[in-house]
């Protein structure tokens, strides 16, 4: 994908498994919108094809799918309910059906009072319950989702990450654009993540682990961590904590002995740990 | 696209200032109508003194049967005294005179006739009061003998009704009445082009500044958006003309007189004549929808329609340019400035609709103008598109037109 230019996104090839969930990771500017809006036949590909069960996305597949755009907004001056409403109508529901869902919505989430009142007269946290709403409003098969905890307060990002289990528990598709990485810890079964729009990481979440991160002692302490290059090396120290990747032909129970029966150490837990997908990023960025 | 006209225009049928720029104008109207309604004394004595001015320049004759016409005021005034009425209206035919009055045996029962040249419409005097007011004056004139005459005391209570019929090239033609029903479009473009140019423009505008433009362009075709916006736009106009219309109607069926209208004209008398209808009613369509594209789609180019509202003025101005050569374009239709109006996209509409109104246009011309504007109409639509669907999600920034081309 190029803008001028500058190209974007190169030589990106990924599927995404129906009933999944799949992160599409990366910092700022990594292109990760520039893929959802390219899928979303939003952006025209320079080159190649994005299909979503097999075919272009076409606004005509609008009922199946519920986008959260990364630039978000609603008609402030409209009331709730007919804001709604419209967008429920042209993700294909009837009038009627889509008042239903919107009244039933809106009381879910604690503004059943609210049906009537313009979205400018609701507070931010409010405003976001009524961008999710019309998000899910028509219960769409696939949804995608971009950024879509960022500026969420925690009550809100509680609600999202719950009405995300239950769409994939009712067998939807989702696509969590996100630089977050505990929430793709929490939610994601598979994961891609863009660097400079190139694929850096592609697959489970115990894939990239296993492929891209080094298992390590993690220890919580107090006194002095001793020294000891034959058994390990320290990967990262701080004044009560130390993450220790030890030496090849090394078992981990040497390393406890040893550090148990050292001077001036007092172990408070021991711990061997895979590293987590925030590490795994911030090695791929640095 | 049922759900996006229901939405756009109720919501529009919902705000306060969708309906003061509506009632607005029509207050205004009403009150150049009330203040005509309560000067029509001075309008008769404004008449009379016209019928002075324009009787010094204007070669007019008269037939009087009533025996009412003071031949004092008739000579005074440099009328001559024709022979008979067919005399008369045989001399205007021939353009000797300029327009001749036939005053009936019984003015009170029968109207004044006026027979005069048709010289267009910014051009034509008031013959219809210059006769009813010689012969109010030609009883006020003998107000002993008036008192022994019923006739004279009923003109003197009621004025007499007048009919009026013109000539051009010796054949009869429509006159001024001819211009009403074609021009109704003309004065519809622009009452509704003013009223309605800032909301074409936010119709886009502001799903840039409210961030749901990509939301709509995942659930529904930009072109498919776009005609929804544009018919909803066309129905607010029709529901701002209705607003406008109606109490204006209710006023002309009421007072026609009284707010200064030719007297003898009514609704019935006005002329319905397909062609310049049917011309005018393509001419408003084309020509509102050319610039309802050209205003939606600026309101996609731009960031907000602040920002875009810094074009509505060329826009206006442009289409009004016809206004500032609105006697060429009525009495002389075939200037160059004319011809270029015509044909000129964004000038076009009004000098179109102008021109139909007092029928200076060909067939050949009406056809290539109205060519013309949907040609325009076309472009302007499949810009407006383009600009939504390209410049919609740049949420900061103007788009250019070389990128909307590209």
């Amino acid at each position: 994908m190029r803008f001028g230019p500058k190209e974007v996104v190169k030589d990106l090839s990924f599927a995404v498994h129906q009933g999944e969930v799949f992160g599409l990771l990366g910092s700022n500017g990594a292109g990760k919108t520039t893929t959802i809006r390219t899928l979303l036949s939003l952006f025209e590909p320079t080159s190649g094809t994005l299909l979503i069960n097999g075919k272009r996305y076409d606004p005509s597949m609008a009922a199946m799918v519920g986008y959260l755009p990364e630039e978000r907004g609603l008609y402030r001056n409209e009331p709730v309910l007919d804001t709604m409403v419209y967008f429920g109508v042209m993700h294909g529901l009837s009038r009627s059906d889509a008042k239903k869902r919107v009244l039933a919505y809106l009381e879910r989430v604690g503004l059943g009072d609210k049906a009537h009142e313009r979205l400018i007269s609701l507070s931010n946290g409010q405003q976001q319950k009524v961008q999710l709403g019309v998000t899910i409003l028509h219960e769409p098969s696939l949804m995608i989702l971009d950024e879509p905890t960022e500026a969420l307060d925690p009550v809100n990002r509680s609600l999202l990450m719950n009405i995300i289990n239950e769409q994939r528990g009712n067998g939807a598709t989702v696509i969590l654009v996100t630089h977050r990485m505990e929430e793709v810890e929490q939610l994601c079964d598979r994961i891609l993540l863009l660097k400079d729009g190139i694929r850096a990481l592609y697959g489970t979440v115990d894939e990239v682990k296993n492929t891209f991160g080094t298992t390590v002692i993690a220890l919580t302490y107090n006194g002095t961590l001793p020294m000891n290059n034959k058994l390990y090396t320290i990967t990262k120290q701080l004044p009560h904590y130390a993450e220790l990747a030890w030496r090849e032909g090394v078992t981990v129970d040497q390393v406890l002995r040893f550090l148990a029966g050292a001077p001036d150490l007092h172990l408070t837990t021991f711990d061997v740990r895979r590293p987590t997908l925030n590490e795994i990023f911030l090695t791929l960025y640095k | 696209m049922g759900n996006i006209i229901n939405f756009e225009v109720f919501r529009a049928l919902k705000k306060k200032s969708f309906w003061i720029a509506s009632i607005t104008p029509l207050v205004f109207i009403l009150l150049v109508l009330g203040i005509e309604y309560f000067s029509t004394k001075s309008a008769t004595n404004n008449a009379a003194q016209q019928e002075q001015a324009f009787s010094a320049t204007a070669k007019i004759g008269e037939f009087d049967d009533s025996g009412l016409i003071s031949q004092q005021l008739v000579a005074a005034q440099h009328i001559t005294v024709e022979q008979n009425k067919d005399a008369g209206i045989a001399a205007v035919k021939s353009g000797t005179l300029d327009a001749f009055f036939y005053y009936p045996k019984d003015p009170t029962t029968m109207s004044i006739e006026v027979y005069a040249a048709d010289t267009g419409i910014s051009l034509s005097p008031p013959y219809n009061a210059a006769a009813s007011q010689l012969l109010h004056q030609s009883v006020v004139s003998d107000v002993s003998a008036a008192a022994k005459n019923d006739q004279a005391v009923q003109i003197l209570e009621k004025s007499p009704a007048v009919t009026a019929t013109t000539y051009k090239n010796g054949v009869e033609s429509e006159g001024l009445a001819s211009v009403i029903a074609p021009g109704i479009f003309a004065i519809a473009f622009l009452v509704l082009y003013v009223l309605l140019a800032s909301f074409m423009i936010s119709s886009t505008a502001g799903e840039k500044e409210n961030r749901t433009a990509e939301m709509l362009l995942t659930s529904i075709k930009a072109r498919t958006l776009i005609a929804g916006k544009i018919i909803s736009v066309f129905i607010l106009g029709v529901v701002q003309l209705v607003t406008l219309a109606v109490p204006l109607l209710a006023v002309l069926l009421l007072f026609p007189q009284q707010i200064g209208l030719p007297a003898g004209m009514t609704l019935a008398s006005i002329p319905l004549n397909v062609a310049p209808i049917l011309f005018g009613a393509l001419f408003f369509v084309a020509g509102l929808l050319m610039f309802t594209g050209l205003l939606v789609g600026f309101g996609a180019m731009f960031p907000s329609a602040t920002e875009a509202s810094r074009f509505l003025g060329v826009a206006i101005i442009s289409a009004f340019l016809p206004i500032y050569a609105f006697q060429n374009v009525v009495n002389s239709p075939h200037t160059l400035v004319v011809t270029i109006f015509t044909y000129f996209p964004l000038t076009a509409p009004l000098t179109a609709l102008l021109r139909n109104a007092v029928g200076s246009f060909s067939i050949g011309e009406a056809l290539g103008s109205l060519a013309v504007i949907i040609a325009g109409a076309i472009v302007a639509v499949w810009f407006a598109v383009r600009a939504f669907r390209y410049g919609a999600m740049e949420y900061g920034r103007r788009v250019g037109i070389k990128e909307l081309l590209r």
